[in-house]
């Protein structure tokens, strides 16, 4: 396991070098001038010009790919055009309102789709079950801003329960930073929820029709642990699969959820560098989640090895 | 440490800060009700006044360094830093005397090396400073307080430019800050200005704070836009970036914000019906609106074109595009001048009254044009330009032209604009923008009338009859002499259609009732601005 583990890490690498090679070429050939927005619009062609010489953006795309290939490696990610500080350090300031974004939609969507999803599997054809695919699809279909400002206008503005926007931090006190989380975590999970509550129905539906179960049942093993202790272990390896695949949409969807909610996290740093072409921090960026996305596979391969002693690598 | 160690020990720390038992950099209740939380036009994501120049690093930088001269709300320049002025009965020497007392934010007195330094610095940057720069014999310090500014020939709005509010402005930084490079982004922040900037709590696309600066001493006369005693009445000052507008208003309404500067207009009647809420217009220079034409490429290289197009504009369809039915919002502009200010004129511009459809295909026919597309670049992400786009489109088929639309963002109209290749290399015909009315209340800063071929702005106008007013203006004796040559530049820009004016149009701010002083001008003054 642990050369499997060693190995994965190690994969990693070409990986990672491919998606800088990828990016850096993307923004290089993206139309977009970080100049022309520094300068302001009052500025002169001349004046733009001077600026994109003193940022070193008028040099040829092998030499800024290889100083900037040779100090990622070293771990520097760079300067951020615009706010001359390093990449590293934006990332730092952003990182923790995105993580805790993301760990609490996970938290939030994991505990109640799962068990939305077995219930749901368990009464087939009934309303219950109707009502949870229902959900699914009102989870789908909605965008994720028309649910934040609903959210924000019932909890914060309505009722008052809630900030509309901004982001505490956790050392700030746990209640606070709960208090700024909860409704961008709902808004965000709301997709993610109707996405596995409907892979564990589905595949629970496939499970419950197996051997197995019915002869649980016929010894007289009770509904609660055919459902949660014989059923959904065997049905895990999709979910978890799912809940895999869904940190990408969590990472998309926080670009949204964190615009809505005026959370400063790395959702809004990356869309703004777009707006504004700051491609070391589009790089940094694009850099760290793509390392997060690699990571993530591996903790879904490895859990595989948990839910199913089968599977050995 | 074990798995059930780490959670004991990361549940307990979670307890302690939850209850306040770690040690926080939150504002007690009593410092936060002097706290003012502002929501800026835009992302402070840079802070060098003089490298950057967006409005909103302007704004920002008011705060925290100051100005020689500053204008008042009828456009004259009043003393600020200095205690007084000389000049020479030739008009080649400037004297300028500082006034005593000045510290920067790093307790160091402010001094004439400073400011000769500083103003080095944004000679390089700014465009008087540059007219300045090309007739300069020497800027020098005489002794701590007192620089002299000698001139090869007569500069009579020395001190407009000074005082102007239009970026840059003429900040007065530390001579060691100010040795940077004109077009390298300087790090360190420390001015002279009425607040100092918290630059630990910046968190650029977030937050930007600025706190009081203790040893600042306000002039004595009553504060009027950037002249007069800036008194600060809060602690601190903190800019909230909110990027969705819908979020802004709501924060506003929930008071978690205190003031906004640019509510869209869609949102103002919510904001209006609030009770604890003022709504009033924000900056009274407004905006022109405007799209400009490539005068180096067919179809706009001709005459004709272009005035077809001016003839056949309808400018209310334009302003409601942006503005919708509130008519207090809008103007029609058949100039090129900000309506309300001494110098406004409407000579000439009776081309932009016509909204004659059928004379402006005349006058395609009779062009000589032959269906070259029109590649009209619209930047989708600002309200503003997204809208006009969508009227200029209509405008352009319906006399006859071939419009190719095309839709991006600001970065990419940014760089696409400054590409002089023909439309079918990769330039363009058109693209649209608007000017700060404050920066168009005659030719000083006004970048986007100049006419001057190759040095002007994107489109590249050149008609020396223009180019012959503005000198006329920059050497005008009196105001008289100033109006006239504004009535002949006006004629002169519509007649040559320099650009499109697509009309004036204002926007308000918000602000919450327990907040008193708020004051409409061409930027946000903090300056006794109280917090109830």
């Amino acid at each position: 396991m642990l050369a499997f583990i060693i190995r994965r890490i190690i994969t990693t690498i070409p990986v990672m070098a491919f998606v800088a090679l990828f990016v850096f070429s993307l923004l290089y050939i993206a139309p977009g001038d970080p100049a022309a927005v520094i300068a302001g619009d009052q500025a002169s062609p001349a004046d733009v010009e001077r600026i994109r010489q003193s940022l070193g953006l008028d040099r040829p795309y092998l030499v800024r790919f290889g100083e900037w290939f040779f100090r990622v490696l070293q771990g520097d990610l760079g300067t951020s055009i615009f706010t001359s500080l390093p990449v590293t350090q934006l990332i730092a300031q952003r990182i923790e309102p995105t993580l805790s974004l993301m760990v609490l939609t996970l938290i939030l969507a994991v505990s109640i789709a799962v068990p939305l999803g077995v219930i749901a599997a368990w009464k087939a054809g009934t309303w219950v079950d109707r009502a949870v695919v229902g959900f699914a699809v009102f989870g789908f279909s909605v965008p994720v801003f028309v649910i934040g400002y609903l959210l924000a206008y019932v909890f914060a503005l309505k009722l008052d329960w809630v900030p509309v926007q901004g982001y505490t931090p956790i050392a700030q006190g746990i209640w606070p930073w709960f208090k700024n989380l909860i409704l961008p975590s709902i808004t965000l999970g709301t997709v993610y929820i109707a996405l596995i509550a409907r892979i564990t129905r589905a595949t629970m539906l496939e499970v419950l029709q197996q051997d197995y179960v019915r002869t649980a049942q016929a010894k007289g093993v009770g509904n609660r642990d055919v459902l949660f202790l014989h059923s959904l272990k065997n049905a895990a390896v999709p979910v978890v699969t799912i809940i895999g695949i869904g940190v990408a949409l969590l990472i998309g969807g926080a670009v949204v959820t964190e615009s809505v909610f005026a959370i400063p996290g790395l959702g809004r740093l990356t869309l703004d560098a777009i707006l504004r072409r700051d491609y070391p921090v589009i790089q940094g960026v694009v850099l760290i989640f793509s390392f997060v996305y690699v990571l993530v596979n591996l903790a879904v391969d490895l859990i595989y090895t948990l839910v199913d002693p089968r599977i050995r690598y | 440490m074990d798995r059930r160690n780490f959670l004991k020990t990361a549940a307990g720390t979670g307890v302690l800060a939850a209850t306040g038992g770690l040690a926080m950099p939150a504002l007690s209740q009593g410092a936060a009700a002097k706290t003012l939380r502002f929501v800026p036009q835009a992302n402070l994501a840079n802070f060098d006044p003089i490298w950057g120049t967006q409005y909103v690093v302007r704004n920002a930088a008011a705060l925290v360094w100051d100005t020689l001269y500053g204008i008042d709300s009828k456009f004259q320049p009043q003393r600020q830093m200095v205690e007084g002025e000389e000049v020479s009965s030739d008009g080649l020497t400037w004297t300028f005397k500082l006034r005593s007392g000045l510290k920067f934010h790093d307790g160091t007195p402010v001094l004439a090396k400073d400011v000769v330094q500083s103003l080095k610095r944004w000679q390089a940057r700014d465009p008087m400073g540059l007219m300045i720069k090309a007739i300069e014999n020497e800027l020098s310090a005489v002794d701590d307080r007192t620089w002299t500014w000698k001139l090869k020939q007569p500069f009579p709005k020395m001190l407009l430019a000074l005082a102007k509010n239009n970026a840059p402005c003429s900040f007065i930084m530390p001579e060691r800050i100010a040795k940077t490079d004109p077009f390298t982004q300087i790090t360190e922040y420390v001015g002279s200005g009425p607040m100092k900037f918290a630059r630990n709590e910046w968190v650029p696309g977030a937050k930007a704070v600025f706190e009081k600066f203790a040893d600042y001493v306000p002039r004595s006369e009553k504060a009027d836009w950037l002249a007069g005693g800036k008194n600060i009445l809060v602690d601190r000052v903190e800019w909230v970036i909110i990027p969705d507008a819908a979020t802004a208003a709501a924060a506003l309404q929930s008071g978690e914000v205190d003031w906004w500067e640019t509510p869209l207009s869609d949102l103002v009647p919510v904001l209006k019906a609030h009770k604890d809420i003022n709504v009033d217009i924000g900056d009274p220079l407004g905006n022109i609106g405007a799209f400009r034409m490539n005068h180096l490429h067919p179809p706009f290289n001709n005459l004709k074109v272009r005035q077809a197009v001016l003839t056949a504009m309808n400018q209310e369809d334009f302003m409601r595009s942006i503005v919708g039915d509130d008519d207090k919002l809008w103007k029609p502009l058949p100039g090129f001048f900000t309506p309300g200010t001494p110098l406004y004129t409407e000579a000439g511009g009776d081309m932009l009254k016509m909204k004659n459809v059928a004379a402006a295909k005349k006058l395609i026919a009779e062009s000589g044009y032959n269906g070259e597309p029109v590649i009209c670049v619209v930047a989708q992400d600002m309200s503003a330009t997204k809208a006009m786009g969508d009227v200029t489109a209509e405008l352009l088929k319906s006399i006859g032209l071939k419009v190719d639309f095309v839709a991006t963002d600001w970065g990419t109209v940014g760089a696409r604009r400054a590409q002089k290749t023909p439309p079918s290399q990769g330039g363009w015909s058109m693209f649209h923008t608007w000017h700060a009315g404050a920066d168009c209340i005659n030719p000083s800063s006004y970048t986007a009338i100049r006419a001057n071929g190759d040095k002007a702005w994107f489109g590249w106008p050149d008609v020396p009859a223009v180019e012959t007013e503005v000198t006329n203006w920059f050497n005008a004796k009196d105001q008289a002499e100033e109006k006239a040559a504004m009535d002949r530049l006006n004629k002169a820009a519509v007649e040559n259609v320099v650009y499109a004016p697509t009309g004036f149009y204002l926007g308000y701010q918000a602000w919450r009732k327990n907040v008193t002083g708020v004051t409409s001008g061409p930027l946000p003054f903090f300056w006794n601005v109280a917090k109830g």
